[in-house]
């Protein structure tokens, strides 16, 4: 059968994992510190010969594969909250969590004091500071711009923020935790940290939407290109040609 | 196939419920030493189909990986620990707290829980009562022939009797904090219930070195919630959720496509 029959196929296949980015992407619309994942595609066959080149076969094979998703590190808009263990990167950078499964990063800084009054995340992993975890005495806590916790004007510890190279490999892990490939860390150069207020999701629904959109269409090319493979040429080619 | 109509359903179950928590903060706007809360989402697990620095071929690795999020949940609801509007009421019994303590208050159960809801009445036997009649701990009875009562700002009681020219001291009323008060338990009725997320309550004197912060006589706490933050929130959420079942539409769309594509 038609190989173009195939390459429809994959793409129509490619864009049913590219709506399921967008349904990710606005699902976590107001998911505190959620970095957004835009996906690109990669060409079926590196080369077309140019006899073949007709406006369906270039579509089909440009946007064939689903290559990935690149992830948007860009910041986002801060929310003011007014809660003192609330802080908000505004630069680039990540905080540093310790979790049972290791060292985890985080843009979320929606943290709370636990029974023994250690700074945790929501979902209860500690915070960890230039000396570890963090332990806040009683009293007023203040968050100075690059990180240092004081209580009552009495020194804590300082957060300690990591920062990659562009090229790190951060994997996404749920729960706003980001992966990296080990000693890939280094420490943040200048941190801007602001008290009371929480970074907003970056996943921007403008963008969101086009994006469901124009899967949607691109999708439906797809189908029309399967079925004229389909009924046009397979179906004419099995049941007309015999006839003759 | 049907991840991204799941996807879009946790992200419409998510707005939905931060809908709720909205207008529960907008229907307690005028409830006495209420904490409004906010929702903390978070996204789900995610499915790998191309690992990130995976080997593409002997020599080169992919260096993004395709990695689709499963969607978002809701998390928690934080508490936000900011001091409300203090309204002055000049009733004796109106008090409030300026500082992080919540009063004691004994329960039918005999169970202590804590409120920060400071407008006090007397029960029949002159014993100091929350409005749904908890008592306050530790128990205060006012003489039925006291005249005047004082409460200090360290929550020293004292009433004056006819025909006594000193006051007399009745009672002290004492202050609970939390390691972590975010971690209480509300049960409604303005109640809180301590977990063991919140610690052991560590209690004290109004004013002291606990941080308990000072009791102000004649004054009681308004609900710490804003209005126009919470109609921002409402925006979003409705917004959000139209977005989300954009989403279950357009899948919806595709699959029909395909169903067509025999036809």
């Amino acid at each position: 059968m038609d190989s173009g029959f195939y390459s429809a196929f994959s793409g129509l296949a490619a864009r049913m994992d590219a709506l399921d980015l967008v349904a990710n992407n606005l699902a976590n619309a107001s998911t505190v510190g959620y970095k957004a994942q835009h996906e690109f595609y990669r060409s079926l066959s590196a080369w077309l010969q140019p006899s073949l080149s007709t406006p369906i076969n270039d579509t089909v094979n440009h946007f064939g594969v689903l290559g990935g998703a690149n992830l948007d590190l860009s910041s986002s808009s801060l929310e003011p909250t007014g809660n003192d263990t609330d802080v908000a990167l505004e630069g680039p950078g990540f905080f540093s969590v310790q979790t049972q499964n290791g060292l985890r990063y985080t843009r979320a800084g929606n943290f709370s004091l636990n029974a023994k009054r250690q700074l945790v995340t929501v979902k209860g992993d500690l915070v960890l500071g230039d000396q570890g975890p963090i332990q806040v005495p009683s009293g007023t806590l203040s968050v100075s711009p690059d990180g240092t916790l004081s209580v009552d004007g009495t020194l804590v510890a300082k957060l300690k923020i990591a920062d990659f190279t562009k090229d790190t490999q951060l994997t996404p892990e749920g729960s706003t935790y980001f992966t990296a490939p080990q000693g890939a860390a280094k420490a943040a150069a200048d941190v801007s940290i602001r008290q009371g207020n929480l970074e907003t999701s970056n996943s921007d629904p403008v963008r969101s939407t086009v994006a469901l959109i124009e899967v949607q269409r691109t999708a439906q090319l797809m189908e029309k290109a399967l079925s004229i493979f389909h009924n046009e040429f397979n179906r004419t080619a099995t049941t007309q040609i015999p006839q003759v | 196939m049907d991840r991204a109509l799941y996807t879009a359903a946790s992200g419409m179950q998510t707005q939905q419920t931060n809908l709720e928590n909205v207008a529960n903060n907008l229907a307690n706007g005028s409830t006495t030493g209420f904490r409004r809360r906010r929702l903390q989402f978070q996204d789900l697990m995610y499915q790998n189909m191309v690992l990130p620095g995976a080997a593409s071929t002997q020599q080169t690795t992919y260096p993004t990986g395709l990695q689709i999020g499963l969607g978002a949940r809701t998390a928690a609801s934080e508490v936000i620990q900011t001091q409300g509007d203090i309204e002055a009421t000049n009733n004796p019994l109106d008090l409030a707290i300026q500082g992080q303590g919540f009063f004691q208050v004994q329960m039918p159960s005999g169970e202590i829980a804590y409120t920060r809801a400071g407008s006090f009445h007397l029960d029949s036997t002159g014993i100091i009562v929350t409005s749904d009649g908890n008592q306050l701990q530790p128990a205060i009875t006012i003489p039925p022939s006291a005249t005047n009562i004082t409460i200090g700002t360290d929550g020293t009681v004292s009433v004056q009797l006819p025909g006594q020219a000193q006051a007399q001291q009745v009672g002290t009323i004492q202050l609970a904090t939390f390691a972590n008060p975010g971690g209480l338990n509300s049960i409604g009725s303005n109640l809180l219930l301590e977990t063991t997320a919140s610690g052991n309550p560590i209690v004290g004197t109004a004013g002291g070195a606990e941080g308990l912060g000072t009791i102000q006589q004649g004054y009681v706490e308004n609900s710490n919630v804003d209005v126009v933050s919470e109609f921002i929130q409402m925006i979003l959420a409705q917004r959000s959720y139209e977005a989300n079942s954009r989403v279950v539409h357009a899948s919806d769309q595709m699959f029909q496509t395909v169903n067509q594509l025999t036809s």
